[in-house]
Parts: C-alpha cells; structure tokens; sequence
C-alpha cells in the first residue's frame, strides 16, 4: 500500500517529554454542573437505595402506596387548620422513619421546593399583602415595609403545607425504583397518555444527559487548561442545539427500537401481585386522613 | 421450496437528498441466513430498518410473506402478527435498551405484544438461564459493560421468539469469548430453521453463518446476490465494494501484498 504524504508539521519530534503535573485540575462550570446535574437525576429517578429496603412503605403495593400517598397529598393540600398540617408533617416523619428513609435524604430533595415556595410568597409577610400586627419593618417617608404578624403565621403554613406536600411526593419516589413506579401507575385509573408521557420523559431525559456528558467529555479531551465561566457558559449555549440535535437523533432511534419490539404507543407492565390485606388497611387509612381533612378544614 | 419471508423489488430510499439504496431487489426465504455486505454508508442498516418497517422505501416494494410492508399495511393484526415474527437487533445496545432493569428490558417484547404474564415470566427466566446472564437481571442496562449489554439485547429480541432475526453489526465491539458466545447461540437457533438477515463487515461471521450473502457497493446497489462462499472467494468484488482492501508490508525479507479486512488471507506475494 502506498504511503501517504505527511505534512512537515507532522513528522517534527515533541522534544523533551511532558514535565510531571502539577496540583489537579479544578473541574470546568459546565462539567461540575452537567455532573451535579446527573447525580441528581439519577438519584431522583433510580433511588435505588431506599427502593430496595425493608420497611412499611416497601412493604405495601406500588399500586396502593402510590392511591395512598396521593390521597395523603390531596389531605396535606386541602388542610387549612394548622393541626391538620400538623399531623399531616407528624405523618410524614413517621412514614420516613418507619420506611428506612434518612431524614436527611428527604430533606435534600424537600428545600428546593420550600426555598422557592418562600420565594413565591415572600410578599404575604409583608404589611401591604397582609395586614396586622407589626412585627418589624422599615419605613421611608410614606412607604413602609413591615413583616406582620399575621403575615408571618400565613406564610409559615402555606410553606410548611407545600413541604408536607412535596416530603410525601419524594417519600413515594424514594420508596419505589422506576420499575414499581410504572407498574403501579399503570394499575390506577390514570391515562395511558400520561403514563406513556412520563415514562418517554424518563428515557429521554438519560440520553440527553447522555449526550450532554460525551460533548463535554469531547472537549476537555482537546483542550488544556481550565476554561474561565464565561467561555464555559458561551461553548455550551453554542452546543445546546447541537446537543438537542443529536440527543433527538439518539430518541427516533430509541423509539425505533421501542417499535420494533411492539410498541403502540401504550405502555404494557408485568402485572404486580393484587392487593393484599395489608394494602386494603393502608389505603383505608390515607382516605380517612382525607376525609378527616375535609371535617377539620369545616 | 420453503416459503418465501421476504421479497424486495425496486428499492429506493434516501435521507432528503442523500442516497442510500437503490434499485434494491432480493428475495428471503424461511430458514435461510442472508449476510448483507457493504462498505460504511452503503446502505445496510437502512435496509434492515426497511425490512424491520421501521422506515418505508421511496421507491419499489417490499413484502412479508406476501404482505405487502407498508406505513398503512402495518396496523392491526398485521402489525401484531409482523412484530411477534421479525426481531431487529440494533448495532448500538444502548439505544436498544431502555427499561429500567434487565428483566423488564427481556419482558418489554412480549408484554408490548400480549402474551401472558405467566408466560413470560417463564421465558425471561428461561433466556436469563440460557445466556448465562442471570447474575444481571436485576441490574440497570446503562451499568453494564458492552459485552453484557449486547447479550442482553439480544435477549431482548429472543424473548419475543421471532421467526426472523435482523442483526445490524451484531459482532461490532464484542471481545472474542463474547463473539464465540454469539456464534454458538446463532448455530443453535439456526439449526432450529430460524432465518438470519445480518449486515456485517465480519467477514469470518459470513463464513461461518451465512448460506447467502447480497452485497452493495458504493452506489447503493446490490452487485452480488449468491452462495456466501461464493463470494468470499470473489476478492475483486469484495475489493470494489470495499469491504476488504489490499495493502503491501514486508515480514522479515519478504514483500507481501494481501488483501486486508476484518478477513484477511495472505494470499499474494512479491
């Protein structure tokens, strides 16, 4: 076979081998975040630790624990007396307890949605959303800001029910790997659309993150040093649709291969074992936590 | 003469302006192992797509056991029926699997397709034994290694039990004991008269697998269609198509010039 002619830049020796490195590299913006990003996905969709443990939550159906928990989400919600929302977070600490879960597991994926409740609400604290007895404040000529009393005790229930909401929605995902989740929610009266849409999502979540991580990983193969924020920001903004564009090709030919095997479009799952005794008490019990939100809300 | 699975006559397709198949015609038998040849970008994998109905030819027609195989046809029954009987190995396992575990990946088939589930309790048990991959069913496919994620791929498609198997690059990237383990489960399902499409550029997979081979050259087009040992004795067409390619290296004093490929002989010397 003939040889090829390699320009002159090619064949010129490197020299004097590479000097040992240094401290190591701090990891890029985007790279830290895509792998924030993916640990948290992973940890939220695939909670493989506390799925797989011995306690009362495992213990029940997938399909009753999840009718159970959500009538205990609709009870939290349409609480307006505080000892309801008080036993409703009672409840919860109990369930977590008993189920094996770290509090400190729950807490992790609870404080993003109370911070960005108080963010949202942050005004009814305040004496011009909610007047009342004036706790403190600040006051410039006619304007005045003060924290009122009342404020502070209508804030701190909404964000103590959204918690007790959110808690119990993230015990139920902590509690049952994805599996179980699909085949529970295929056994409950809920449309096939919107459980073929959230399992889709699920997939295609993964190859996005996919492809996100092997751009990445393209890129610091070929290039030295750490690159500052801003270009960091600037190279993934200008890769996003790139990304998207080629996570899109890897889902036409995930849902090629979805057809391939059968798939209409509905999702099919193993049917789970039916409803045990135990199920029956549990579900009787989170319907009677809802009924009794119900009276004491009256 | 046995049945006829597949027929294709005419076969066009191309991706916007891009040509990948033309004028494509061939017929498939029941039993039969057919290994499609070609150099990258030749055409095979969209052959095989068309064969799965996955995508749809512009051009001519293609049948299924004198069905035809199109957008309106694959409904219903037929659709169900098309599905039980046609498995379709995809090159790349991490597109193929997507259920969480691999016991759902090996139940997904059936279960899509309607079989019992104590059916299929009992093939996925069966095949877990079978392959020897056990040890995995609990496992996420996005854990395992490349070797494990093709098996269980495959197992994927066998759980359905088709009468057909499409396998697009079904050696690319296994180790050797894992493409010894390939060859003896192909051997054993083909003395059970299933019948084979493969598109490889394995040669040593055409030798010891198929009894015909199809190739396409660089235009698309089918320039053989034959006896598999037929044509891998027919080095200037397997040079045309490129999917061998002949190169000179010397071995201590002598010169050789053999051709080279995944089947290599070295056959010629100066």
């Amino acid at each position: 076979m003939a040889q090829m002619t390699l320009p002159g830049w090619f064949k010129e020796a490197r020299g004097a081998p590479c000097a040992a490195g240094g401290r190591s590299a701090q990891r890029s913006f985007v790279e830290k975040n895509l792998a924030r990003f993916n640990s948290f996905t992973k940890e939220v969709l695939e909670p493989e630790e506390y799925s797989k443990k011995r306690g009362l939550l495992q213990w029940i159906t997938p399909k009753a624990r999840i009718a159970g928990i959500f009538f205990m989400i609709a009870a939290a919600g349409l609480s307006t007396n505080a000892y309801a929302l008080s036993g409703a977070v009672f409840l919860t600490a109990l369930l977590t307890a008993f189920s094996g879960v770290g509090f400190s597991a729950l807490a992790k994926r609870v404080w993003p949605a109370v911070v960005f409740t108080l963010v949202i609400i942050s005004p009814v604290f305040f004496s011009f959303f909610t007047p009342g007895e004036r706790l403190f404040g600040v006051s410039a000529g006619p304007f005045e800001a003060a924290v009122t009393r009342e404020g502070v005790l209508s804030g701190l229930f909404f964000v103590t029910r959204a918690a007790s909401m959110v808690s119990l929605a993230a015990l139920l995902l902590l509690t049952t790997g994805q599996t179980e989740f699909f085949r529970g929610l295929a056994g409950l009266p809920v449309p096939r659309f919107f459980v073929t849409a959230l399992y889709m999502m699920f997939r295609y979540v993964f190859i996005l993150l996919k492809v996100a991580e092997d751009a990445n990983l393209a890129l610091k193969s070929r290039t030295a040093g750490r690159a500052r924020i801003k270009e960091s920001q600037q190279w993934f903004s200008s890769r996003a649709a790139m990304i998207l564009r080629k996570s899109l090709n890897a889902a036409e030919e995930v849902s090629m291969a979805m057809a391939s095997r059968g798939f209409d479009g509905k999702i099919k799952t193993l049917r789970g074992p039916g409803l045990a005794v135990r199920d029956y008490i549990w579900l009787a019990g989170a319907l009677f936590i809802l009924f009794l939100s119900f009276g004491l809300s009256s | 003469m046995k049945e006829e699975v597949y027929r294709a006559d005419g076969l066009g397709y191309s991706y916007g302006g891009r040509v990948a198949l033309r004028e494509i015609c061939f017929t498939v038998r029941s039993g039969e192992s057919l290994a499609v040849l070609g150099a990258n970008g030749s055409g095979k994998s969209t052959l095989l797509k068309i064969l799965n109905g996955l995508i749809f030819p512009k051009t001519g027609k293609v049948e299924f056991m004198g069905a035809p195989l199109t957008e309106e046809s694959l409904s219903g029954e037929f659709l169900k029926c098309f599905r039980e009987r046609v498995g379709f190995v995809f090159p790349e396992p991490d597109v193929q699997l997507f259920c969480p575990t691999v016991y759902d990946e090996l139940a997904f088939g059936p279960l899509q397709l309607g079989v019992p589930d104590s059916e299929i309790k009992k093939r996925v048990d069966e095949l877990l034994e079978m392959l020897g991959i056990s040890n995995l069913s609990g496992r996420a496919p996005y854990t395992l290694s490349g070797g494990e994620k093709k098996k269980v791929a495959i197992a994927s498609v066998l759980s359905v039990d088709p009468d057909v198997l499409l396998l697009d690059e079904p050696t690319n990237g296994l180790d050797p004991r894992t493409q010894v383990w390939f060859f003896e489960l192909l051997q054993s399902l083909k003395v059970i008269n299933k019948t084979f499409i493969m598109c490889t550029h394995d040669l040593s997979l055409v030798e010891d697998l198929a009894s015909r081979a199809v190739v396409l050259d660089e235009s698309h087009r089918v320039v053989f269609d034959g006896p598999a040992l037929d044509v891998l004795k027919d080095k200037d067409l397997l040079l045309r198509a490129n999917i061998i390619h002949e190169h000179t290296h010397r071995h201590g004093g002598i010169t050789h010039i053999h051709s080279h490929g995944p089947y290599s002989t070295h056959d010629e010397h100066d």
